[in-house]
């Protein structure tokens, strides 16, 4: 256990915690403003993954392919919302579960169809599967660390938008009050859409960025999103600011659990057993801390409300 | 004696207001006689999923329609019921009966600790701790090398004594009769006094509360009892799939779970048994049609069942007890305006 393998750990999970944050960002705005359980936001990861990957195949321009997902996945999400998700916002959690889990279903079918089962790859260009020395002696594949940078300045961005615009201060206002904002002449309705479509592209640059990491592949979107759902619990429900912190600790708890956890155990406990609880405990480390959360602050780290 | 004929009157009270879902249980105690005589044995098998997972909608259903409780999680019960059979097994433990006990119990302990954990929370963070539950009870199958991990265990159907579950009737009638009392365990709960409370609960909790109840108790006890109702499913599920994974936990379940209930209707006894029926039913069928029509697809018939569920939450409330209900009501209520005519 060097120096160098906690460090290169240490990146990895922020690079999977920034992308968590980008997943998360736009989901605890839809929880928190719309009070909508969005379950097929996953799917948006998928269709950004899937929209960059075949770009790239088709164009063999990886930066391209990067830069035309963006819009697709916006209008993807611009779309859904007005033709199906409008239609929910006034129906209890249960049925918003049913209808987002119909379309979970039917969008993981669909790219079943269209792009077949197997798995697309996509290589990385020849300027981003380099390494860089992060610090003397010590290399990390660029690729990646441009992932941590890209959603780094995502994150700011999010930030400055939600904090210093007027957009922004709608969008607060519309975590705290929803009916009082639209009081105020707000028109509710398009910050929606709008947070809605934003919220998919975000998802969707995730996926982009996710692709040449992972096999892009129908149900892909799934395991992250449940991750970001225990993101948006830690960080309290509506809270740009929480999502974030909490993203970086689950991503951090999730990447050195699965790498230290044995070894940890292994000063306590005998071998045989070190080996048997660890990688359990391990992928169960990230719910149990949501649920130590829960318990002892029943909304979250960072609640918008009240 | 009289405890006995009161019973009985509470009994056939029950029945008479539940008709419909007497009339499932009924018509599936007489199926087997049909797929004889059609030499269908394959809908044999169709049935007794129907029927397992009926069983478990039906646990759900006493949190989730009659308490308001969205338990995002209950597909863990089935799982720890079904594992009691398989690490039970492992461990020489090859008694149907115990097996049974054991699943119960332990699927009552675990809903008491998730049941008072989650149940400090409440809307969209409730949906989402039992969701955490159950999927730390899920990786920690996956992660458990010993019992297969990822890819489960195989099991053998268990000893019942006398009852041999090799042969496929005797396993079918097991699952039957677990259904039949889980149905009437069901319809005492809902009318008897806690039934009645948690209902309440369900539509203001802090009146209740001001009456001097305790809510909390009330809801545990919702919990814990579906959870056990749960476990026994499972523990069946693994006789009848001999064989165990994690898949069995998957948190599609759980929607699948509440799809069922939905689609059945929620709050009533018969709307589980009828969701489970139809679930299933378009299940085997979609790919069928799908087939028919465009035999490329026929398994990609999930693009076909997405919307469809779409569908049933924008058009159709209610479940599909409710559209049963309305019809019987505008029919007889144009009888009424016709004599009255």
């Amino acid at each position: 256990m060097t120096f160098t393998l906690i460090l290169e750990q240490t990146f990895n999970g922020l690079q999977a915690g920034v992308t968590l944050f980008l997943v998360a960002a736009g989901l605890t705005l839809i929880l928190g403003i719309m009070d909508f359980v969005f379950l097929a936001h996953g799917s948006q990861v998928m269709i950004g993954a899937y929209a960059a990957a075949a770009i790239t195949q088709a164009s063999g321009n990886f930066y391209l392919g990067v830069l035309l997902a963006i819009p697709v996945t916006f209008a993807s999400g611009y779309l859904l919302e007005f033709l199906i998700i409008r239609h929910l916002y006034r129906r209890d959690h249960m049925e918003q579960v049913l209808a987002t889990f119909g379309l979970i279903l039917f969008f993981n079918e669909a790219i079943r169809v269209s792009f077949g089962p197997a798995a697309l790859f996509s290589d990385l260009p020849h300027s981003l599967s380099g390494f860089v020395e992060i610090l003397p002696a010590t290399p990390y594949p660029a690729y990646r660390l441009g992932v941590i940078i890209v959603g780094l300045l995502c994150a700011v961005g999010i930030h400055l938008l939600v904090s210093r615009t007027r957009i922004g201060a709608m969008v607060r206002a519309g975590a705290n009050n929803p009916e009082m904002t639209a009081a105020l002449g707000i028109n509710i309705k398009t910050l929606f859409r709008l947070i809605f479509a934003t919220g998919a592209c975000l998802a969707g640059v995730a996926g982009m960025m996710l692709g040449p990491l992972t096999a892009v592949q129908s149900g892909m979107g799934e395991p992250l999103l449940i991750l970001s759902l225990v993101v948006i619990i830690i960080g309290g429900i509506g809270s740009v600011r929480g999502a974030f912190v909490a993203a970086i600790i689950v991503g951090l708890v999730d990447t050195l659990g699965r790498v230290f956890l044995p070894s940890i155990l292994r000063l306590f406990v005998e071998q045989a057993t070190a080996d048997g609880a660890g990688p359990a405990l391990a992928s169960m480390l990230v719910y149990i801390l949501m649920a130590v959360v829960l318990i002892f602050r029943p909304t979250g780290l960072f609640p918008a409300k009240g | 004696m009289s405890g006995l004929s009161q019973f009985l009157a509470l009994a056939g009270d029950g029945i008479k207001a539940n008709r419909l879902l007497w009339l499932l249980i009924g018509g599936f105690a007489v199926f087997p006689i049909f797929t004889h005589f059609a030499d269908l044995p394959f809908w044999n098998d169709v049935a007794m999923r129907i029927m397992l997972l009926g069983m478990a909608a039906m646990g759900l259903n006493l949190v989730l329609g009659y308490g308001g409780m969205v338990s995002f999680g209950h597909a863990a019960f089935i799982g720890i019921g079904a594992y009691c059979v398989g690490i039970g097994e492992f461990y020489g433990l090859t008694n149907g009966w115990a097996h049974i006990l054991l699943g119960m119990i332990v699927c009552g302990l675990m809903g008491l600790i998730i049941g008072y954990l989650a149940l400090r929370t409440s809307g969209i963070y409730f949906i989402m701790i039992t969701l955490a539950f159950a999927q730390m009870l899920f990786f920690l199958f996956v992660s458990l090398e010993q019992f297969g991990g990822d890819d489960g265990m195989s099991i053998d159907r268990a000893e019942f004594g006398l009852i041999d579950l090799y042969d496929p009737l005797r396993l079918y009638f097991l699952i039957w009769v677990a259904l039949a009392l889980v149905g009437l365990g069901l319809m005492f709960i809902v009318r008897s006094r806690f039934g009645v409370t948690l209902r309440a609960i369900k539509s203001n909790e802090s009146r209740i509360e001001a009456m001097g109840l305790e809510p909390l108790r009330f809801k545990i006890t919702g919990y814990v009892i579906s959870a056990v109702i749960c476990g026994l499913a499972g523990v069946l599920f693994a006789n009848w799939q001999e064989y165990v994974s994690p898949d069995i936990m998957h948190w599609t379940r759980s929607g699948e779970l509440m799809i069922i209930i939905i689609l059945g209707g929620l709050g009533t006894l018969a709307g589980p048994l009828l969701g489970a029926i139809v679930f299933l039913l378009l299940e085997e069928s979609l790919p069928m049609l799908l087939g028919a029509v465009a035999p490329a697809y026929a398994e990609n018939w999930m693009i076909l069942f997405g919307p469809l569920l779409i569908m049933v939450v924008l058009f159709g409330r209610g479940g599909l007890v409710g559209l049963i209900a309305t019809r019987n009501q505008s029919t007889s209520n144009q009888k009424r305006g016709k004599a009255g005519q």
